[in-house]
């Protein structure tokens, strides 16, 4: 059951959690026509109930914090969490600041982590391949189970 | 309108507003290859005499342009500098008007100018929750950029003790906070 | 026409950039029916704590990397207008070479930023193939940018005195080739947005924003000039090279003959804008002087002059949303800045939005607010108020955006008939 949902393409979500808008627009960079990502069906969606994958930008600021948590929860399983971008990482430039809480694996469990401020749209589709094949091993052990 | 020169406008200023007028610093430079000139006015004036200044601004420019309003902590005062801009419109002819005021910092009061200019209300709430000048007379004096839960008394711009405290830089896990913040 | 004023929250994400581009910013609007009565903006979820950082942490070389990511999209504008304000403050000026490489880096920035711009409009009125292709023809300019400074999106050309890498003569053929390029699309760009009945229904008339209104809620950048305010700093006190070329502000008059103030002339100045961006740095690199790039080229001693100097400085900067400006204080025997005040555009911008959005209707929200082209704070969240029923109704963002489209839809099938 579980591995059917991977036969068909991965869904993305997008949430910003107050970042420049740097690695926002290299995501899109990945869908339009250029790099073409949509060709495999991956696209991304409008609501977090509909998706396979998260998509984290921007160092976590106090405001967003309990919505980043919600948000998180309401992907339903299973799930990979990307995070994409230095800030989130560890800060980027912005280290240390005083509205800032923290990196994002320190509010939500982080899978695979796409870093350069900001990564080239090559670097964020090997992040999505490397999520789609954590997909799977996930679903293979469930089934193995 | 008519466009008076820099120097005309040193005195009509100098004429409206007499004695609360202090000094004028008048900055120009020469630009790029044809060597045209780039002007602004640097005018300080006493709080009481504040309100004046702003309607005197709005007599050399219908709608005059204001960009924002910094502030410095220097110590015993404050000091807010409002950026004019005048005589925009037309090819070469704009001019910058930085307005000083002092406000000391036992009495952090200055009065607010959205009725003469509606567009000052964002960067009038931003001077009171990132300063702590209180602004009187402001229509909508909610916090503009920090959340509400962000502790009363402090004010991230100040030099002095009210400046963000300590626990509120989350260092990350193993590293130890290599800086210190300046505080004079 | 309302019998009881309960208050009543429905929560609608209103995202004008792209429905995954969820930048935060809450809109609180109130509604009777579908009017829209009052909007309230709330702001302050991407507030990073910059100013703090630039005069406590870092010296002033290694803020001009802090400013430029205080937006991804204008990542030029707010490293050049710090860099004159520290020029000014510190009493350095840069040679004339490197302020032509800066306008042409600026301008090269700006129909980048347009593009990206007029495909994200396009998507929230529902046309998302415009979006596809228009995206598709800005990443000419990517590569241009990429070719030139080393990378697509951060730049770090810009030093304080000048900038870090030159533009020789062997890159202009390559610079001409794009330049030529977009020439050649231009019409075609023109008559897809202009010409095109369905963008015309879907955009005349909404969003006004009149130019007495512009004044007092100053508004800059093309959102002013829509409405025929005809601000522009590189006209009006031109910094750089501008102050060689004349320049002349656009207002939509020159496509129409009237000026109206809504989404639709704000397309226009800004597809205007990007053939004004092309012939700009076709002049320059014809006029381009020679000479060197950095008035001081060794770091260490750029830096010990900093920290002697003493003084202030504004430096303000048309971006491709309007008028970004950055004050800086410098204090002698301090490393880090004294002062350091940053307004982006959108600021200013964001304090017109009611006025725009009175009197219009629900599913007109995201183009309308798109059409100020929102950077670093764009609307992520919106609260609405309906002042008439007392239900509580909460709308996805993909509700709002299908109310969009279905609003075009439904006037594309009024049109047919």
């Amino acid at each position: 059951m579980s591995l059917n949902s991977f036969k068909r393409a991965l869904w993305l979500y997008h949430i910003n959690t107050g970042s420049c808008n740097g690695c926002d627009i290299e995501i899109l960079a990945a869908l339009t026509p250029r790099y073409d990502v949509e060709r495999f069906g991956i696209v991304l969606v409008g609501s977090p109930r509909h998706a396979d994958v998260l998509l984290v930008t921007g160092p976590v600021s106090r405001q967003m914090a309990p919505r980043l948590k919600r948000v998180y929860e309401q992907v339903p399983d299973p799930k990979v969490v990307l995070q994409v971008g230095s800030c989130g990482m560890e800060g980027g430039v912005f280290y240390e600041s005083y509205n800032l809480v923290g990196p994002v694996d320190q509010i939500i469990p982080v899978d695979v982590y796409v870093l350069g401020c900001p990564p080239r749209p090559e670097a964020i589709i090997e992040g999505v391949v490397k999520a789609w094949v954590k997909l799977e091993k996930a679903a293979e052990q469930r089934i193995a189970k | 309108m008519r466009k008076l020169s820099p120097e005309k406008i040193v005195d009509s200023f100098k004429s409206a507003l007499g004695s609360d007028f202090i000094e004028v610093k008048i900055y120009q430079r020469e630009m790029a290859i044809k060597k045209n000139l780039f002007t602004s006015l640097w005018i300080h004036v006493k709080r009481q005499a504040f309100r004046k200044a702003v309607e005197h601004i709005c007599e050399l420019q219908e709608y005059p342009h204001l960009a924002i309003i910094s502030s410095s902590d220097r110590g015993d005062d404050v000091e807010l500098i409002y950026h004019f801009t005048i005589y925009y419109g037309q090819h070469l002819a704009e001019l910058s008007l930085g307005l000083r005021v002092d406000v000391p910092k036992n009495d952090l009061k200055i009065p607010t100018i959205t009725d003469i200019i509606p567009g000052a209300l964002f960067t009038e709430r931003e001077t009171q929750e990132m300063m702590g000048v209180e602004v009187v007379g402001i229509p909508d004096s909610r916090r503009l950029f920090l959340p509400d839960d962000f502790p009363e008394g402090t004010y991230p711009w100040r030099k002095d003790e009210t400046g963000p405290p300590q626990d509120m830089f989350k260092v990350l896990p193993g590293r130890q906070q290599k800086w210190q913040q300046v505080k004079e | 026409m309302a019998a009881s004023k309960g208050i009543e929250r429905y929560t609608i994400p209103v995202g004008p950039i792209h429905p995954a581009l969820k930048e935060p910013i809450r809109l609180d609007l109130s509604i009777d029916g579908e009017e829209i009565v009052d909007v309230d903006v709330i702001v302050g979820q991407v507030h990073r704590g910059i100013e703090w950082l630039g005069m406590n942490r870092n010296n002033a070389v290694q803020n001009i990397y802090i400013a430029e990511r205080v937006c991804g999209i204008c990542n030029i504008s707010h490293p050049f207008a710090y860099i004159m304000a520290v020029e000014q403050a510190a009493g350095i000026t840069p040679p004339e070479r490197a302020e032509y490489i800066r306008v042409i880096i600026a301008e090269m920035e700006r129909i980048h930023s347009h593009l990206l711009w007029a495909g994200i409009a396009a998507h929230e009125i529902g046309f998302d193939t415009v979006f596809y292709l228009v995206w598709r023809v800005r990443e000419e300019i990517m590569d241009l940018m990429e070719y030139v400074t080393g990378n697509r999106v951060t730049k770090a050309m810009f030093q304080i005195g000048g900038v870090r890498r030159d533009i020789t003569e062997e890159q202009f053929p390559r610079i001409r080739q794009s330049l030529d390029y977009y020439k050649s699309i231009f019409n075609q760009l023109k008559t897809t947005f202009l010409e095109d009945i369905t963008i015309r229904m879907r955009t005349k008339n909404v969003g006004i924003l009149k130019a007495e209104d512009a004044l007092k809620f100053l508004a800059v950048g093309p959102t002013a000039r829509a409405s025929g305010v005809t601000k522009d700093v590189r006209q009006d006190q031109p910094y750089g090279a501008y102050a060689d070329l004349d320049i002349k502000a656009i207002t939509p008059d020159m496509v129409t003959g009237t000026v109206v103030g809504d989404v639709y002339d704000r397309i226009i100045v800004r597809l205007l804008e990007v053939k004004q961006s092309i012939e700009i740095i076709e002049q320059c690199l014809a006029q381009m002087p020679p000479g060197d790039i950095l008035a001081e080229p060794k770091i260490a001693k750029l830096l010990n002059a900093l920290k002697k100097a003493e003084g202030e400085g504004v430096g303000r900067h048309e971006a491709p949303r309007g008028e970004c400006i950055h004050y800086v204080r410098l204090e002698a025997g301090r490393e880090t800045l004294a002062t350091w005040k940053i307004r982006a555009p959108t600021y200013t911008n964001l304090m017109s939005i009611p006025t725009m959005l009175k009197g219009g209707q629900i599913a007109d929200v995201p183009i309308a607010f798109a059409s100020i082209d929102p950077c670093m704070s764009c609307t992520n969240r919106a609260v609405l108020v309906d002042r008439k029923t007392n239900k509580k109704t909460v709308l996805t963002h993909e509700e709002l955006h299908k109310l969009c489209v279905e609003k075009m839809r439904r006037l594309k099938a009024e049109f047919d008939r």
